[in-house]
C-alpha cells in the first residue's frame, strides 16, 4: 500500500497537473497518452513474476506484485465440509491507500481507529491479514464487501 | 489554551482549503473546480466502458479478484453468483459519481450525501485501480516517474492527483468523527 503524503499538491487543475512546466507539444503529448485510459500501454512485468514469496505458499500481493491471483484446481482433493471456520484474508497491494484501507476495514467491519490500523499494518507489512472469519456465507458477504471497496481479498477455511 | 485554540483555528482553516471538507454528520462539499470535474467525469466515463466491454484482461481480474484462490470448484461458483451483482454495484455508483460531477456548483462548491461521498471515492479508488494496474506501479520506482522527462510523467500525475483526492476523501469522514 502506498502513503500519501497529504500536502504535496496545491489546489491545481487536472490539466495543470498533468500539463505542469511542459511546452505545448509535450502538453498535447502527454493528454494522448492519457486518453483515452483503455489504450495506454501495458507496461512489462516479466522481470517481476521470478521474485519469491517468502515462503508463504498462497499468492502474496506484495508491495511489488500486483498480478491477478491464480486460481489453482484442487483436483480431487476438495476437502468435505468439516466445522472449521472460513477466514477472509486481505492482501497487501501497491495501490490502496493506508489511509483508505483503514477506513474500509471501520466502516465494513466496525473496528475502532486503532484495530483497523493494526490490521492495516499488518497487511502492509506481513503481506497480508485476517479481517473477519465465521460461516462461508458470512465470509463470502465479506469478501464480496471488500471487492466492492476494491481491496484484493480472499476466504479459505482456518488452517487451509 | 490560547496556543492549543489558535492551533485548531489554522487547523480548521487548512481543512476548509481542501478538495473535500465535511459540513456535518451527513452532508460533504466537493471543492473542485469545473475543469476537474469534467475531467474527472470523462475519467470515470471511460472506467464504466472498460467495465463493461473488458472482461478477461488484467485490469478486469483486478477489478474483479478471485475470492477463492485455492479453490476453483468454489471460485467458479462465486464467480457465477456474484460477478454480475459485483459489476452492477459499481456501474450503480459510477452513475451516482458522474451525475453528482454534473450538478451546478454554488461559489465553487458541490455538496454531497454521504452515499454520493462514498460512491464518489469507490469510483476514484477505482480508477486508481485500472490506472496503476496498467502503469504497474511499483513504490520503489514511484517517485522516479514524477520526474520531469519521465515518459509516462503525465500518467503518474494523474494517478498522483486521484490518490490525493482520494486521500482527503477518507480524511473528510474520518477526522471529526
Amino acid at each position: 500500500m502506498r502513503v500519501r503524503r497529504r500536502g504535496t499538491y496545491d489546489q491545481k487543475t487536472v490539466m495543470e497537473l498533468l500539463v505542469e512546466r511542459r511546452e505545448p507539444q509535450a502538453q498535447a503529448t502527454a493528454l494522448k497518452q492519457w486518453l483515452p485510459i483503455g489504450a495506454l500501454p501495458h507496461r512489462s512485468r516479466t522481470h517481476r513474476d521470478s521474485r519469491q514469496n517468502d515462503g508463504v505458499a498462497l499468492p502474496r500481493l506484495s508491495n511489488t506484485d500486483v498480478r491477478p491471483i491464480e486460481v489453482v484446481d484442487p483436483g480431487t482433493d476438495i476437502a468435505p465440509d468439516t466445522d472449521r471456520p472460513w477466514i477472509v484474508l486481505v492482501w497487501n497491494d501497491p495501490i490502496n491507500l493506508m489511509s483508505y484501507v483503514t477506513l474500509v476495514l471501520q466502516k465494513l467491519f466496525g473496528y475502532s481507529l486503532e484495530k483497523a490500523t493494526e490490521l492495516m499494518l499488518d497487511v502492509h507489512n506481513k503481506g497480508r491479514a485476517v479481517v473477519s472469519s465465521g460461516t462461508r456465507e458470512r465470509t463470502e458477504f465479506d469478501v464480496y464487501r471488500l471487492h466492492e471497496h476494491g481491496l484484493w481479498a480472499t476466504m479459505q477455511r482456518e488452517d487451509s | 489554551m490560547g496556543n492549543n485554540a489558535a492551533r485548531g483555528l489554522l487547523v480548521v482553516a487548512r481543512r476548509n482549503k481542501g478538495p473535500v471538507t465535511r459540513i456535518d454528520a451527513t452532508s460533504y462539499s466537493l471543492n473542485i473546480d469545473s475543469d476537474d470535474r469534467k475531467t474527472l467525469h470523462t475519467l470515470l466515463d471511460q472506467l464504466r466502458d472498460v467495465l463493461m466491454n473488458d472482461s478477461s484482461s488484467d485490469i478486469a481480474r483486478r477489478l474483479f479478484p478471485a475470492a477463492y484462490h485455492q479453490d476453483e470448484q468454489h471460485e467458479q461458483e462465486y464467480q457465477r453468483l456474484m460477478r454480475d451483482e459485483l459489476l452492477s454495484s459499481r456501474l450503480s455508483s459510477l452513475s451516482l459519481a458522474t451525475s453528482l460531477l454534473e450538478r451546478e456548483a454554488t461559489a465553487g462548491k458541490v455538496e454531497l450525501t454521504a452515499d454520493e461521498l462514498d460512491a464518489l471515492m469507490r469510483s476514484i479508488n477505482s480508477l486508481r485501480l485500472v490506472l496503476g494496474t496498467l502503469l504497474d506501479v511499483d513504490e520503489d520506482e514511484f517517485d522516479a516517474h514524477l520526474e520531469e522527462g519521465d515518459p509516462a510523467y503525465g500518467q503518474y500525475q494523474l494517478y498522483s492527483y486521484l490518490g490525493w483526492l482520494l486521500d482527503w476523501i477518507v480524511t473528510a469522514q474520518t477526522e471529526f468523527n
